[in-house]
């Protein structure tokens, strides 16, 4: 009993089941290393060789209970891969950067001296700033903050950003804007099919985040609504009550039009709307305009659609209003974010169980990682580094002077743009594959060929690797230990099956052996494992609002996960945000934000008259760097395609499989074609996980959000041309 | 131990196709998947569905097999065809009403859906059922899979989801889709 009540209610999807056991293994309790799901898994670890062989359901974690999509159910194949790097790789002829020539191996202590040689001849003849370092946060917490610090003490330069640019950072400024702060779900995932109506903008759910789908089916199964959002018919839009197929990019139009809605029709809940948020009658002001009519001109979704949605969604007892990368990869992503957190604001449908909102979480620790001072403004604890008593707080930790730390940087784009004007001269890049990730390739990759030296550290030798004079070869998940925060904000224990292979290191103890080459080591030294990173980590958040200080390793075993905020030993942590119904701004109320609707920065014209958008599929795992060396994803899906609808593609007179020419301003690339009607007829689509000439995002725009620095990878305009060929040349 | 099946909602499929990844990883399986998830309706939309082995009550696959190479387990799971017995005549991928039974032609071989034996004869669920991210694969004992079909139960004209078996009787049992038309929705 006492066990139950200390790992809180187990849901009906929970059943006790044994495990498997194999002679000769042993399985070691982890979560998966690919999205924000974090699904439990078991690795199974061969006894005598101490290798990780296989996978076994992990039907004891409350949140998945067992489930993994194939992406996880394959994810161990990364750890004893034939493709990973198992030393140091050097290339001396810079000539051959932008391919995968020339590297030769070398020793940790080599690579060691010519990485501190070369970063500190360009900091004497250059500054300290022209040092960069570009992250990311598919890793554990301990990473991330260690990366940040290293930034910063270590390096002492000013330009850090990561890939979360590319992925949560809209969510993050529209949460902050509408409740001062950020937490991904307003409530745990065990409450997602409890609800009644679950209103979804933007997100493939059952491709990119697969184990949602089956509390999502129950909302339906007992009576209840799926509302979606999204220019293509998805697995998730084709079942549901409403589907509102909107043009690519038109999202704050189609907010804007239900809330108008919602207020026009008598579901305003107004002790909540006056008690405890501000900012209601300028924006009741403002969506007057967003008629069902004027929203269909603007969105393409046909008003009766609208106003049905608006009826569900406002009639609905409990409603979660959730979305993804659809609605936040614009140059109006925070805009997005606000807009739709605005329906649940105006009807009150947050701060209770069952109700909230939630933000798919991209990457395993875009929630984590993004809070921990990997961001250009931010320090641990969620605080910022224009904030002089949060620059004080964590300089205690670190040690250092208040004068000692760097001004805030650039966003992850920016410094591509900076790089381009030699401002920057140097580049750390770990965790991350911005040579496929990010928008207008010819532009990032001619910066990425242009730096005087750039250092990656990676598993495999990914497209942004190509780029590197120095690669550092570092750990799968499965061989380190650490916290994760999931998509629910819970924090949870990644944990360490197998010992690195060949010579690879976890990244803290690169950054931590690094730092003391470059005469910094006495910041560093004292951190020997992951757990002395962790212990560090938690006090420096300890005090900021995304406080981690009481969510300690035993915590986290015992509980199934800490939600933060958790301030200390005796806090077991915050599963539901603002039961209170207090908010994080000065006042305590949350923010219904007035947003004027403004059009996607590219619009199709006569030379484009195409609507480009890009997204996921569910056999790879952002830019395809791990799933594509996986023997069973990459049979599912080897190569991107551009989907087109039968009436576009007898426009242009193209048929199924045949290959097309597909081109922005920006960029062009080859794509078969994928027939479907499961899309709007003005809307082409393409995964974006494949690199070199595959890469979609050759063509997308870096239209970035003013707040957020997102670039608007879901809508540009774009053109097709037939090949007349059936075959790649 | 109480008894359980393998249930189908054939609705919830999302066509991620974790089921096959994961047949590989069950330890008796030689890492070849041994089940099929198809697109229904390849250019028109997303749906898709899974084929799985049913485990007919009277399996034609093991009737037909002149070498007695199929067995069925006390469970009622039909057993992939025994090394040293099968010879390789085929029979039973063309006997099979649902064209189950794969082939390997180097062994040749006949392989297919032994329902994780090693797991399911310990009451341990097999391994698609076990990560369907959508529960569209279940393992269900018979009161579960009961009170679904009574929940399901529709025969309109239009619509039939719960049926007691598709062809023959099978040990797996089946939703197909359209389960949602008989729900009452809350408000």
């Amino acid at each position: 009993m006492q066990e139950v009540n200390v790992k809180g209610p187990r849901d009906k999807f929970f059943k006790e089941i044994e495990n498997v056991r194999h002679p000769n293994e042993t399985l070691v309790k982890t979560h998966c290393s690919y999205c924000g799901m974090q699904c439990g898994m078991n690795l199974r670890v061969n006894t005598k060789t101490n290798k990780i062989i296989g996978v076994e359901p992990r039907y004891d974690w409350p949140v998945t209970v067992g489930k993994m999509c194939p992406k996880g159910v394959t994810a161990y194949q990364q750890t004893n891969h034939p493709d990973r790097i198992l030393k140091p790789l050097i290339r001396d002829d810079a000539s051959l950067k932008g391919t995968q020539q020339g590297f030769r191996e070398a020793s940790w202590d080599e690579a060691y001296d010519l990485i501190a040689k070369k970063f500190i001849e360009l900091q004497e003849q250059y500054g300290k700033d022209t040092l960069s370092v570009f992250s990311g946060v598919s890793m554990t917490n301990e990473k991330c903050y260690l990366t940040g610090k290293f930034a910063r003490v270590a390096l002492g330069t000013r330009y850090i950003d990561y890939n979360g640019r590319f992925c949560m950072s809209s969510a993050a400024g529209g949460f902050l804007r509408s409740f001062g702060v950020d937490r991904g779900s307003t409530l745990p995932w065990t409450d997602i099919h409890e609800t009644d109506c679950l209103f979804i903008a933007g997100s493939n759910t059952a491709e990119c985040h697969p184990t949602s789908m089956f509390r999502v089916w129950n909302v339906q199964e007992r009576g209840g609504y799926i509302i979606v959002a999204d220019p293509r018919e998805t697995p998730i839009a084709r079942r549901a009550d409403v589907h509102l197929d909107l043009r690519p990019g038109t999202d704050l139009a189609l907010a804007n039009g239900i809330v108008n809605l919602l207020i026009q029709n008598g579901y305003v809940d107004e002790v909540f709307v006056s008690s405890h948020t501000n900012g209601f009658e300028e924006t009741k002001e403002l969506v007057k305009e967003f008629t069902p009519e004027y929203t269909s001109q603007i969105t393409g979704v046909a008003p009766e659609k609208i106003i049905r949605a608006a009826e569900i969604y406002g009639m609905a007892p409990n409603a979660v209003v959730m979305f993804a990368r659809g609605i936040e990869q614009q140059h109006k992503g925070v805009d997005n974010v606000s807009g739709y957190t605005n329906m649940a604001l105006v009807t009150g449908k947050i701060g209770r169980p069952k109700s909230g909102v939630a933000t798919f979480t991209g990457q395993g620790n875009g929630q984590g990682g993004r809070e921990h001072g990997q961001k250009s403004d931010l320090l641990p604890g969620y605080r910022k580094i224009t904030n002089p008593k949060h620059v004080q707080e964590v300089c205690q930790v670190w040690g250092i002077t208040p004068e000692e730390m760097p001004q805030p940087g650039v966003s992850a784009y920016e410094m591509f743009e900076l790089m381009e004007q030699k401002t920057i001269r140097g580049l750390y890049l770990l965790c991350s594959n911005p040579a496929v990730s990010a928008p207008n390739q010819n532009f990032v990759r001619k910066a990425l060929k242009g730096l005087d030296f750039m250092v990656c550290s990676d598993f495999y030798l990914s497209e942004s690797a190509e780029f590197a004079d120095v690669i550092l070869p570092s750990v799968t998940w499965s061989e380190d230990e650490g916290t994760v925060t999931n998509i629910e904000g819970r924090i949870i224990k990644i944990n360490k099956a197998q010992e690195p292979l060949g010579e690879s290191k976890p990244d803290w103890q690169i950054q931590a052996e690094l730092a003391e080459y470059l005469g910094r080591g006495k910041y560093f030294s004292h951190l020997k494992t992951a757990r002395d990173v962790a212990d560090e980590f938690r006090l420096a958040s300890k005090g900021g609002y995304a406080d981690y200080y009481g969510a300690t390793w035993d915590k986290i075993e015992k509980q199934d996960g800490v939600f933060w905020p958790c301030r200390d030993e005796n806090d077991p942590g915050t599963p539901h945000m603002f039961l209170d119904k207090k908010f994080y701004h000065p006042d305590g109320k949350a923010k219904i934000c007035a947003l004027p609707y403004r059009p996607p920065a590219e619009e199709p014209d006569v030379e484009y008259p195409l609507r480009l958008t890009t997204g996921r599929v569910v056999y790879h795992y952002l830019s395809g760097n791990q799933t594509r060396r996986i023997q069973f994803l990459r049979d599912m899906c080897p190569e991107p395609y551009v989907e087109v609808h039968p009436e576009t593609a007898a426009k242009y007179m193209i048929e199924h499989e045949e290959y097309v020419r597909l081109y922005t301003r920006r960029g062009e690339a080859e794509y078969k074609v994928k027939i479907t009607e499961a899309i709007r007829k003005d809307t082409v689509f393409v995964p974006y996980h494949f690199g070199h000439d595959k890469s979609i995002n050759l063509l997308t725009i870096a239209a970035l959000d003013p707040i957020s620095r997102m670039p608007e990878f879901k809508a540009c305009a774009a053109q097709i041309e037939k090949l007349d060929r059936t075959e790649v040349q | 131990m109480v008894k359980k099946r393998l249930y189908l909602e054939l609705e919830n499929c999302i066509g991620c196709r974790s089921c096959l990844a994961a047949c590989t990883q069950c330890g008796g399986h030689e890492q070849r998947n041994r089940n099929y998830v198809y697109d229904v309706n390849p250019l028109v939309n997303r749906q898709t569905m899974p084929l799985m082995c049913l485990h007919c009550v009277n399996p034609a696959c093991a009737r037909s097999c002149p070498a007695q190479a199929i067995q069925i387990h006390e469970t009622g799971a039909v057993l992939s065809a025994l090394v040293e017995k099968c010879i390789g005549c085929q029979n039973c991928t063309i006997a099979c009403p649902y064209g189950i039974p794969k082939f390997d032609t180097e062994q040749n071989l006949m392989y297919k859906c032994d329902l994780c034996i090693d797991r399911t004869k310990d009451g341990i669920p097999p391994m698609c059922a076990s990560v369907c991210p959508s529960n569209t694969l279940q393992w269900l004992t018979d009161e579960e899979i009961e009170a679904k079909q009574k929940q399901f139960n529709l025969d309109n004209g239009k619509w039939v989801t719960s049926m007691p078996y598709l062809e023959g009787e099978t040990n797996v049992r089946v939703n197909l889709p359209g389960i949602l038309q008989g729900v009452t929705k809350l408000f």
